[in-house]
């Protein structure tokens, strides 16, 4: 165990694609071991978020250091879990191919994948429940099917870090009970995981922390400081509704808190 | 054909050397235009191609004004493939540093390039140098190639195939998903660069055979063709290269059968061959498509079909019963029993059918939707002689969520209003799962995990093994029988705060 080094520690990040921040000026450190949501509205820069802690994208200003060491010299240590949308279903590769990309990084350019590596992507795929599947081409499943390969995948990576991009979006119940079920398993064992979210009412069951973004980092804390009204209705402007349910309040109660709490915002605004 | 080879044989030695040197660079060609179909870089390989012209005649011009030398080969081509990487590198520079997207980077660019090179044939003071027929190097002829030919195809038959099989996991990983790629370390950009050298490579070598304008046809169609063939890429690539090295001596025949160019009729059996696998590929043609549209039945049919086998007291049921129980058109159902058997929920042998392991558990499954649909109905107050037209019907509702939300709020029945038994629920239902013990049914053991606030003193904590006994009062008292022989009664709600891991559960055949 790295001891009081946090897994990951992010210092004044600054990411831009063209004119627009998708992020700005973020820090935060996340202690290894834990469970965290990213939640935000749609293009709050979530996404950038994690291909910033994987080192795809590189920052304006500020760094990410994972276990004390800069994302740049930290390769492997962090396994990754693609949104749906993102990943070429027609692409010519099998199930059991893909969980063995898992392995790939242990391997320099020279040398063959092993026995060894093979039995490991079995047995990721045994974890996940994928066994059975391991010689379908991964267009050729359902959607939480395919869910649950790129699972097996990080899992075959057996990295320290996972990062996963809205892995709850769109799955059936069995899925997300499984998907679920690897994550609490992932944490027992010490693994520290950074999970895009979308859906706020389960949120706080599923995660120790949560971080609350909209190109700022507007919250990061336990789910009872980040999930209150005030800073959900900055955040999420149009959708109050969502959390009047979560609430349980009457909407019209939470749109006139909303409002109040608009009017007298200090500028300053962030709460961490 | 036969004769044509003894020909080639005897005598016409002239021939060895183009279909050498054809046979390497369809090779190369078709082996990268997988990685290049795969990426979408179909149009930008086109660009390259295009941008040569340029290249070939600035070889040319440098090399007969600086040194007297007529129509160096060398150099013509050796400008072709620094034209190549320049088209590239404009490509890339417009695409980063601006908001122009990437098609029509490759559009100005290439057409630039191309016009270059066309502007120098056709100015008076540079075109009177010019001797050579360009028009082999915008068609292409195979017929005439040479030593440097030769030579050219080999090293980049030399260069390419070993790197790709060197790198095969790296280019692989960085076409398929980059982000992870670059998260392992893999030098994502290094092997981009490496591609597109390669690209750059295999047109220069292409454009001998097929010419600037039909070079693409030889790397993207037989490319294109087996990726409707194969599901992994590794197959892929050696499919290709067979299919890309057919069809150029398939072409290669026709030409000289036809006394036509080699190149335009190497392009033709290319795109022959891939429209035939366009029809007729297994899995992804048309025709598997038509195939596949013909055969869907419609899924009600074939939940009634495993329904009334399951129903059945023999363990083979003959087919003519089940066309007897199930009341649809005998072809839909016939089909049904076919998707099925395909499925391997069936067995079929002698006109009889039975059900797999796979297909008892989801018969069993749909018995459950169909009997909880039973019972809601009942408690709902629908007459008794509806209940059962009406849960055929609402049976077919069958998703885990729908049918685990009504059993929860009928209490977790353990029959039907007729009194037939409801099976347990199948995802969670099985042995190591955790699950609430209000699904326990009398017999099962289960290990307590954690137990919630409405269950707080009831005498379980976690860690015990719990057997069950047969629920009481009406089905609504759960009773768990401790290690050391305690009776512990729990309510609906108390059995829902108990999460146990399940240690024995005797599911019925």
């Amino acid at each position: 165990m790295a001891g009081s080094v946090p897994a990951i520690q992010v210092d004044n990040l600054t990411v831009s694609y063209g004119p627009v921040p998708a992020l700005l000026d973020i820090s935060l450190s996340i202690p290894a071991g834990q469970l965290v949501g990213v939640i935000g509205p749609n293009g709050s820069g979530k996404s950038t978020l994690i291909k910033a802690i994987l080192g795809f994208v590189k920052p304006d200003v500020g760094t990410v250091q994972l276990f004390g060491e800069d994302v740049s010299r930290a390769k492997g240590r962090v396994a990754y879990v693609p949104q749906r949308g993102s990943v070429d279903w027609d692409f010519p590769v099998t199930v059991r191919e893909v969980a063995l990309m898992g392995r790939y990084g242990n391997k320099r350019w020279w040398q063959d994948m092993s026995r060894n590596d093979y039995a490991l992507a079995d047995r990721a795929l045994e974890q996940v429940r994928m066994s059975e599947f391991s010689k379908r081409q991964i267009g050729q499943l359902s959607g939480g099917q395919q869910q649950r390969v790129f699972m097996a995948r990080a899992l075959a990576q057996d990295a320290d870090i996972l990062l996963l991009d809205e892995p709850f979006a769109g799955v059936d119940a069995a899925t997300e009970r499984s998907i679920l079920d690897v994550l609490t398993r992932a944490r027992q064992s010490g693994k520290t995981m950074v999970v895009v979210h979308h859906d706020l009412e389960t949120a706080a069951e599923y995660f120790d922390a949560l971080i609350l973004l909209k190109q700022r980092l507007y919250a990061y804390g336990t789910p009872e400081q980040v999930l209150n009204a005030e800073l959900l209705s900055e955040v999420y402007e149009g959708k109050l509704r969502v959390f009047a349910a979560l609430a349980g309040e009457p909407i019209d109660q939470v749109l006139e808190d909303a409002r109040s709490s608009v009017l007298s915002k200090n500028k300053n605004g962030d709460v961490s | 054909m036969m004769e044509w080879l003894t020909e080639i044989h005897q005598g016409q030695g002239h021939l060895i050397k183009p279909l050498i040197v054809g046979t390497l660079v369809s090779l190369v060609c078709s082996i990268v235009g997988c990685f290049i179909i795969l990426r979408r870089l179909s149009f930008l390989s086109d660009a390259i191609a295009h941008a040569m012209l340029a290249g070939v005649v600035g070889g040319y011009l440098l090399m007969k004004l600086a040194f007297g030398v007529e129509a160096h080969v060398g150099a013509m081509l050796l400008g072709a493939l620094l034209a190549g990487v320049i088209t590239v590198a404009l490509v890339s520079f417009v695409t980063g540093a601006s908001r122009i997207k990437q098609d029509t980077a490759i559009g100005i660019m290439y057409t630039g390039i191309f016009a270059i090179g066309a502007f120098a044939i056709s100015m008076k003071a540079l075109g009177k140098h010019i001797h050579i027929d360009i028009y082999h190097f915008i068609v292409g002829s195979v017929i005439t190639v040479g030593n440097p030919e030769l030579w050219i195809a080999g090293i980049v038959a030399a260069i390419v195939i070993p790197l790709v099989i060197m790198f095969y996991r790296e280019l692989q990983l960085t076409s398929f998903d980059p982000v992870m790629a670059a998260s392992i370390g893999m030098p994502v950009l290094a092997v981009d660069y490496m591609l597109t050298g390669m690209t750059s490579l295999v047109v220069v070598s292409g454009v001998r055979i097929a010419g600037v304008i039909l070079v693409v046809a030889l790397i993207i169609t037989p490319a294109a063709s087996a990726y409707l063939l194969f599901d992994k890429l590794s197959r892929m690539i050696v499919a290709s290269a067979a299919i890309g090295v057919g069809c150029f001596w398939g072409g290669f025949w026709l030409a000289r059968v036809a006394g036509a160019s080699p190149g335009p009729a190497i392009v033709i059996t290319g795109t022959g061959f891939f429209m035939l696998t366009l029809v007729f590929a297994p899995h992804y043609g048309l025709l598997a498509d038509w195939r596949r549209r013909l055969h869907a039945v419609p899924q009600e049919i074939k939940e009634d079909v495993l329904g009334s086998v399951l129903r059945s007291d023999e363990e083979w049921v003959p087919l003519t019963q089940v066309m007897r129980n199930v009341s649809s058109p005998r072809p839909l159902v016939r089909s049904a029993i076919g998707s099925l058997i395909r499925q391997d929920l069936l067995d079929q042998e002698n006109g009889k059918v039975k059900l797999t392991m796979q297909g008892r558990r989801e018969a069993r499954r749909l018995l459950r939707a169909h009997r909880i649909w039973e019972t809601y109905l009942d408690h709902m107050g629908t007459p008794a002689r509806e209940l059962h037209g009406q849960a055929h019907k609402l049976e077919h509702l069958n998703d885990e969520r729908t049918i685990d939300y009504l059993d929860d709020k009928l209490g977790h029945p353990l029959t039907d209003p007729h009194g037939s038994e409801i099976p347990e629920d199948f995802v969670d239902f099985e042995e190591l799962e955790e699950v609430r013990a209000s699904l326990l049914r009398k017999g099962n053991r289960a290990e307590v995990i954690r137990i919630e606030e409405a269950a707080r003193g009831s005498g379980l904590h976690a860690g015990m093994t719990v057997s069950t006994e047969p629920r009481s009062s009406d089905g609504q008292t759960w009773t768990l029988v401790t290690d050391d022989g305690r009776q512990v009664q729990l309510a609906h709600h108390q059995a829902d705060a108990v999460f146990v891991k399940l240690i024995q559960v005797d599911q019925k055949p």
